[in-house]
């Protein structure tokens, strides 16, 4: 019985963190429509919600960053240098087609359910 | 903090030496922003043990920098298929290939049990080495592709290429399933008869097998060996009893239905006049008609079908143990569909 629970639980928190993956790229770039930097930007999205850990956030921006959806630049704030993140014009771009799909696939699972 | 220190150094020693340094300086401002949130909230520094607490829930420092990895595996999803056909495409040949070539060289030089067991232990070093030359390649393959944007190249089978067109018919896989109609049954049994006859023929009129080229065969200074004959007989008792069975099956209104095992059962009785023929006395199996006989060519001439004999053994063999093989599985996956 336990053994069965454990592997019910490991299979949701695998599909869960499949479906959040795509969403937590969707949710970062319509954060970053404004300029943050790494922690302001986790702050952000917990206060509406989204919860990342740090270890994934940071890393993603990076990633996001070398496809060239966001532009980044240090900068000193409260005397401390900082990354500033930002949506690049290809991000924008990338970013309406992906809202797009994504109320596309919402309407069809509310229709769905 | 000390302790935050010692931590983003050890998580420096796995990030990729050219990125290092500016991942650092990043990770750094937004661990000390978060820590002075966390200090402003508790209005004092955290305790050793808060520190330590804290500092785990961000990760091992192996696991953190392994998240900045550009690629984190060899060979990626899109690749895999092709990596995966062209390993078990590789693995069935070179088996077959190392096999049947160690076997004749191994039979060549005077068989023993400690040579064919050399052969069984020199298989698994086989696979291994073709494994991780067939793994490197693609992962240099997935690398180019995703260090350099390149397109992944893909195999026909799998790539953009392919056509419905070129699939395989349905039951051309193993044909048992596929109905056998009465006028093929029929033009079998009759070609059948046909042949057996041919067969027993050829001793009589060798012209039958070799055309007018029998006369000259018959001048050459050199004849068969005595071990053809038991070859002979044995060929005409399989090719009579398969006839027998054919006929049998004409008339007792199974003809419909052709039968796998049955195909591979006559396969393996041909190993029986191949091994008639392999165990001749001295391997000879062309022997001097008179003095006018060259001693080398008849030499050359016995070691050659001798060494070809034996390939052709091994073929069947192998053919044999494969089929064996995917009968078994077959039967295996029915009977748990059953």
């Amino acid at each position: 019985m336990g053994y069965s629970m454990t592997l019910t639980e490991n299979l949701f928190e695998n599909l869960r963190l499949e479906l959040r993956r795509g969403c937590l790229t969707l949710a970062v770039l319509a954060q970053l429509k404004q300029e943050h930097y790494g922690y302001t930007l986790r702050k952000a999205l917990a206060e509406r919600g989204m919860e990342i850990d740090e270890s994934t956030l940071y890393p993603l921006l990076r990633r996001l960053e070398a496809q060239g959806l966001l532009t980044s630049e240090w900068r000193e704030e409260e005397k401390r240098n900082k990354r500033f993140y930002k949506l690049s014009s290809d991000g924008e771009q990338i970013f309406a087609r992906l809202l797009e799909e994504w109320n596309a696939i919402n309407t069809s699972i509310t229709n769905l359910l | 903090m000390e302790l935050l220190d010692r931590y983003l150094q050890a998580v420096k020693k796995h990030l990729p030496w050219q990125r290092q340094d500016d991942i650092i300086a990043e990770l750094r401002a937004n661990l000390e922003a978060q820590l002075e949130d966390k200090e402003t909230e508790l209005g004092r520094p955290l305790t050793k043990q808060e520190a330590e607490e804290w500092l785990k829930q961000l990760g091992s420092p192996i696991q953190v920098a392994a998240r900045y990895q550009r690629q984190q595996y060899l060979i990626g999803p899109t690749l895999f298929p092709t990596y995966w056909y062209v390993l078990k495409l590789a693995f069935f040949w070179l088996t077959t290939v190392y096999v049947v070539a160690r076997v004749i060289t191994v039979a060549a030089q005077g068989s023993s049990v400690e040579a064919y067991a050399g052969i069984a232990l020199g298989l698994p070093w086989i696979w291994l080495v073709n494994a991780a030359i067939i793994t490197l390649i693609f992962a240099a393959i997935e690398l180019s592709g995703t260090q350099f944007g390149g397109k992944i190249a893909q195999i026909p089978p799998m790539g953009a290429g392919w056509s419905p067109l070129d699939l395989p018919p349905v039951g051309a896989g193993d044909g048992e399933d596929k109905p056998w109609s009465f006028a093929k049954a029929i033009a079998e049994v009759i070609f059948g008869c046909l042949f057996f006859a041919w067969l027993l023929l050829v001793p009589h009129y060798p012209f039958l097998m070799f055309g007018p080229g029998a006369w000259y065969l018959a001048s050459l200074p050199y004849t068969l060996a005595h071990a053809w004959w038991p070859f002979y007989w044995c060929m005409v008792a399989i090719n009579g009893f398969e006839l027998m069975w054919k006929i049998a099956d004409l008339t007792g209104g199974a003809w419909h239905k052709r039968k796998l095992w049955r195909h591979w059962a006559m396969h393996l009785l041909s190993l029986i006049p191949l091994g008639i023929l392999l165990a001749a006395p001295g391997q000879q199996l062309f022997l001097a008609k008179n003095a006018a006989a060259n001693a080398k060519a008849l030499s050359d001439a016995n070691k050659g079908l001798h060494t070809a004999l034996m390939i052709a053994v091994a073929v069947v063999a192998l053919q044999i143990v494969w089929h064996a093989g995917k009968m078994a599985v077959e039967s295996y996956r029915k009977r748990l569909a059953a």
